[in-house]
C-alpha cells in the first residue's frame, strides 16, 4: 500500500470512533442472555430444576403476557424501540472525535481540537493583552468562535484580536479548515 | 491505528438496533390494534404446548439449542476480544536474505525494536517547551509497521510548531535509521497538559 493511501486511511481511523465500545457492550449483552438461554435449555434437557424459567414454561407465559395491561405492553415496547433506534442512530452516523487530519510527504498528523482551541485562545489573549482566562474558545466542525472579556476599565482591540487569530488560523493545514469569529463581551471583568 | 474491524461493530449495532426497533415497536403498536393482538395471542396459545412436547418428546432439539447458543458465545466472545489489536513491538525487521535497499546485514536477521525510536525521539523533543510528554507506538498496519507519536501539547502551544518540531526530530531519526518507516503524529491535550503550566510565550 502506497503511503499517501496508508495516511488517508489512518487519519481516517484517528479521526473518527471506531464504536468499539458500544459494539463490546452489545456483544457482552446478547452474550449473556445467550449463555442463560443454553443454560436453561441444558438443565431442562437433564430434567433438572430451571435456574430462573423453563423454557416451556417461557414459551407458555408469553399468552400471559399478551393478556397483560396495554399500558405496560406500550411501554416495554417504546423503551425496547427506543434503544433500538439508540442502537441504529450510533451504527449509522459518521462518529466523529473532535479531530482533525493534515498529510504531508513524511508525516501525517491528527491535531485534537482542544489544542487548537487552547492555541487560539493563547494568540487572543497575546493580541487584546487579556488574560488567557479571559477568552473562550469553542471549535466547531468549521468554526472557530473567540469570546473576549475585557478587562473592566481599559479598551480591547478587536481588530487586533481577530488579526492575530485570523493569522494562527492561517498557519493550519488541516482539514476542515477553520474560520474564526471573534466577539467581545458587552460587560468587562474586574480585577484581571 | 489498530485492526479493529470497524464495519463489523457497525453492523453488528445496526442489525441488534433493527431487531429491537422492529420487536418494540410491533409490540407498543400491536397492542393497540385489537386484531393484531388477537392473532398473536391465538398463535402464543399454540406455541406453549408446541414448545414443550417438542421439548419431552426430543431431547436432542434441547441439546442442538445450546450448541447453537454456545457456538454464538464463542463468536461473540472472539468478537469482543479481537478490538484493539494491531499494536506491535518491532518497527522494522531486516533479513540476512534481502538485499533491497543497500544496506543488509551480513550476517543474520536485524530486529529494531520500537523502543528504539521510543527513547530517541523522546529524548530528542524533552527539550521542546511546548511539548509536555511523548508516547510512542509502533502498530501493524496493512503490512507495514507504523510509527505514531502521541505528543500530548503544551496549553496554548501551536499545533503547528508542535508538528514541525516532531518532524524535525522525525527526520533525524529517519537519517540514523537509515530508512524511513510511515509515522502518524497525534496532538493531543489530556490530563498531562491541563496539569502542566501554560506556555507562556508564543
Amino acid at each position: 500500500m502506497s503511503t499517501p493511501a496508508l495516511y488517508r486511511r489512518l487519519v481516517r481511523r484517528e479521526t473518527h470512533s471506531s464504536r468499539a465500545g458500544a459494539a463490546i457492550a452489545v456483544a457482552v449483552v446478547l452474550a449473556l442472555l445467550v449463555a442463560w438461554a443454553g443454560t436453561e435449555l441444558v438443565l431442562a434437557a437433564l430434567g433438572r430444576p430451571a435456574l430462573l424459567v423453563a423454557p416451556a414454561d417461557a414459551a407458555g407465559s408469553l399468552s400471559g403476557a399478551v393478556a397483560a395491561p396495554t399500558a405496560l405492553l406500550v411501554a416495554i415496547g417504546a423503551v425496547v424501540a427506543v434503544i433500538g433506534v439508540v442502537l441504529v442512530v450510533a451504527a449509522l452516523k459518521p462518529a466523529r472525535r473532535g479531530r482533525r487530519g493534515s498529510r504531508r510527504d513524511r508525516t501525517a498528523a491528527v491535531v485534537d481540537d482542544r489544542v487548537i482551541a487552547a492555541s487560539l485562545a493563547r494568540a487572543a489573549a497575546f493580541a487584546g493583552d487579556v488574560d488567557p482566562e479571559q477568552v473562550h474558545v469553542a471549535v466547531g466542525r468549521r468554526r472557530a468562535s473567540v469570546v473576549v472579556t475585557r478587562s473592566s476599565g481599559r479598551a480591547a482591540d478587536v481588530g487586533a484580536i481577530r488579526a492575530a487569530v485570523e493569522a494562527e488560523l492561517a498557519g493550519y493545514d488541516f482539514t476542515p479548515g477553520l474560520r474564526a469569529s471573534v466577539r467581545l463581551t458587552e460587560n468587562g471583568t474586574v480585577g484581571a | 491505528m489498530t485492526t479493529t474491524n470497524r464495519f463489523l461493530n457497525r453492523l453488528l449495532l445496526l442489525v441488534v438496533g433493527l431487531v429491537l426497533l422492529v420487536v418494540g415497536g410491533a409490540t407498543a403498536v400491536g397492542v393497540l390494534i385489537p386484531d393484531a393482538r388477537d392473532a398473536v395471542s391465538g398463535a402464543v396459545d399454540g406455541a406453549g404446548s408446541a414448545v414443550s412436547s417438542s421439548l419431552s418428546g426430543a431431547p436432542w432439539v434441547a441439546w442442538a439449542a445450546a450448541a447453537g447458543c454456545l457456538l454464538l458465545i464463542a463468536v461473540l466472545v472472539w468478537f469482543a476480544l479481537r478490538q484493539g489489536r494491531g499494536r506491535t513491538g518491532t518497527l522494522l525487521r531486516v533479513g540476512a536474505g534481502s538485499a533491497s535497499q543497500g544496506a543488509t546485514p551480513a550476517g543474520g536477521d536485524l530486529i529494531v525494536d520500537a523502543k528504539v525510536a521510543s527513547d530517541l525521539l523522546s529524548d530528542a523533543l524533552s527539550r521542546d517547551p511546548s511539548i509536555v510528554a511523548l508516547d510512542v507506538t509502533a502498530f501493524r498496519v496493512r503490512r507495514q509497521n507504523v510509527l505514531r507519536i502521541t505528543a500530548h501539547a503544551r496549553r496554548g502551544a501551536s499545533p503547528v510548531a508542535v508538528r514541525e518540531s516532531i518532524d524535525r526530530a522525525v527526520g533525524e531519526w529517519d537519517a540514523l535509521l537509515g530508512r524511513q518507516t510511515p509515522v502518524v503524529i497525534q496532538i493531543v491535550s489530556g490530563l498531562r497538559s491541563r496539569v502542566a503550566s501554560t506556555a507562556r510565550v508564543a
